[in-house]
């Protein structure tokens, strides 16, 4: 069973450069589970990194510093060491001066997302109006999911914990933040539904998703804070309108569990990574499939892709450029695909890589591992063409109905609408 | 853009060839086996386009041979508003 198509002579695509590592501290006993890095995060603004070191641990870095050190002592890094010289005797934290935590959670940890009360670049401005619980300017927070359903927030800046979430009956297997600085939360969890909490309204718990039918494995908010993505068992693939917290369609395509999900910087494009070996790239607004990333040749046959195959897709992720995304495949690599060709451009190597995040910059790509170590490489960039910049903005504020409506040549139409 | 000629303004001297032919089909005006005028006086005039876009055009030839070797940043989006016009001009220059 092969990794690339026949065509491709495997030696010759382009190994990426590491950047470094962060490997687990050893454990003090042997367990054979609980060590698991089952999510990476960078801060949207791109000031810390978060993992989950296995055994209940989160570690926060100042993302900056973290990479000086790379490059200063090399690639490998044991976490606490302490040729990591990060200031740690101001635990009255601020911005300007960020420091590292190490922060017990209690139990062990499946999922993390930073969120922000400053929007991200280009998203929709929100009015925020404080509740009681009132967090300062530029707040920055850590959600942490765990394996008994509860959700624990953080304050990154001081590590101290703001609030508990409690409502959801099982594993938190993912969570992710609003990207328009409203500080809306959601948690996708094995119980099967969705939750939607307001934590500038003290954590309340605003709406449940209800629809899948089985383990929801994660979710992702499109750019413009419109529309969430949910994936799950049983080939789940949901939209939903977060407006009115309606679903909007199912997407049809994979043959098994879907594992992962992202949207593109401009929400034209939505990423999905399943058990069935692929990677289908949809455009999510009218629910068709524009690309398929396969990572097993031949590709299974449908009935096969349902069950058991040793090339289950665990990972995939968008670059900010919106013009790559990288892939974690159990065949011990890790690919970084460009949208338009059917073929890896570069490949790592990586063994029981778990979750994988671009960082905020796009110049950097982690992968959690098995263990609770994050390995890093650095990503294929190029000067995006000039076109592909025009595409991200207009489709930043059009969705695909609106541009299908546009009086341009049919070649500029199906540029604009990813089909090329 | 009132039907005034627009010539590659800001770019001139050996650098301006190097940028301009970041744009495929300058490339192939400027040195194709065809017989251009703009072989001749290595002037590349674009009438029907606006100058803003233009002005956008070149902006981004220089930034993408400045960065293409240090590539830490994407150089600047065109707004949406502009960003249609400049896109149709951008796919005939093919860059």
């Amino acid at each position: 069973m092969a990794s690339f198509p026949p065509r491709v002579n495997e030696k010759e695509i382009v190994r990426s450069r590491t950047i470094g590592e962060l490997l687990a501290p050893a454990a003090p006993f042997d367990k054979k589970c609980g060590r698991e890095n089952w999510t990476v995060a960078f801060a949207p603004d791109g000031s810390y990194f978060a993992w989950s070191q296995g055994h209940r641990t989160v570690k926060l870095v100042p993302w900056s510093q973290c990479l000086k050190n790379f490059l200063l002592h090399g690639t490998k890094n044991v976490a606490n060491s302490n040729s990591l010289r990060l200031s740690r005797q101001n635990s009255d934290g601020q911005k300007n001066n960020p420091c590292e935590h190490t922060i017990d959670c209690g139990d062990i940890v499946w999922s993390l997302a930073f969120g922000s009360s400053v929007p991200e670049k280009q998203s929709r401005c929100v009015n925020i109006e404080w509740h009681r619980f009132r967090f300062g300017q530029d707040q920055l927070l850590l959600a942490t999911g765990l394996s008994n359903g509860r959700i624990k927030i953080w304050d990154v800046y001081t590590g101290k914990l703001l609030l508990n979430l409690v409502d959801h009956t099982e594993v938190i297997r993912d969570l992710t933040f609003a990207p328009d600085g409203s500080l809306i939360l959601v948690s996708a969890s094995r119980d099967k539904t969705l939750r939607v909490w307001d934590l500038k309204d003290d954590g309340n718990m605003m709406k449940i998703l209800r629809g899948h039918q089985n383990w929801v494995y994660s979710c992702a908010f499109s750019p413009d804070s419109s529309m969430l993505c949910s994936v799950g068992a049983s080939k789940a693939v949901f939209l939903w309108n977060m407006d009115k917290y309606t679903m909007i369609r199912k997407l049809e395509g994979h043959h098994h569990d879907v594992v992962a999900c992202d949207f593109s910087p401009d929400g034209a494009l939505l990423a999905t990574a399943s058990y069935d070996t692929r990677v289908y790239i949809w455009d999510p607004h009218s629910g068709g499939i524009l690309m398929e990333f396969g990572h097993l040749f031949p590709p299974p046959t449908p009935i096969f892709a349902g069950g058991a195959n040793d090339r289950w897709v665990r990972s995939v992720s968008f670059s900010h450029d919106g013009l790559h995304i990288a892939s974690l495949a159990d065949d011990k690599m890790v690919r970084f695909w460009r949208i338009d060709e059917d073929c890896p451009v570069q490949v790592a190597p990586l063994s029981n890589g778990l979750c994988c995040a671009f960082s905020t910059d796009g110049s950097v790509l982690a992968a959690g591992t098995h263990d609770g170590s994050v390995y890093f490489w650095a990503t294929p960039r190029q000067v995006a063409s000039l076109q592909h910049l025009c595409r991200m903005s207009i489709r930043r504020v059009m969705p695909t109905q609106e541009v299908q409506k546009l009086p341009i040549p049919s070649k500029v139409l199906e540029f604009l609408l990813y089909r090329i | 853009m009132g039907g005034e000629e627009e010539t590659y303004v800001g770019c001139e001297g050996p650098d301006a060839i190097e940028h301009a032919l970041t744009s495929g089909t300058i490339k192939a005006m400027l040195s194709g086996p065809g017989q251009f005028a703009e072989n001749k006086t290595s002037e590349v005039s674009f009438r029907e386009l606006p100058s803003h876009g233009l002005s956008k055009v070149c902006m981004y030839f220089t930034c993408k041979v400045r960065r293409t070797n240090s590539s830490t940043e994407t150089p600047e989006f065109p707004t949406p508003e502009r960003a249609l016009e400049l896109l149709m001009a951008v796919n005939f220059l093919d860059c």
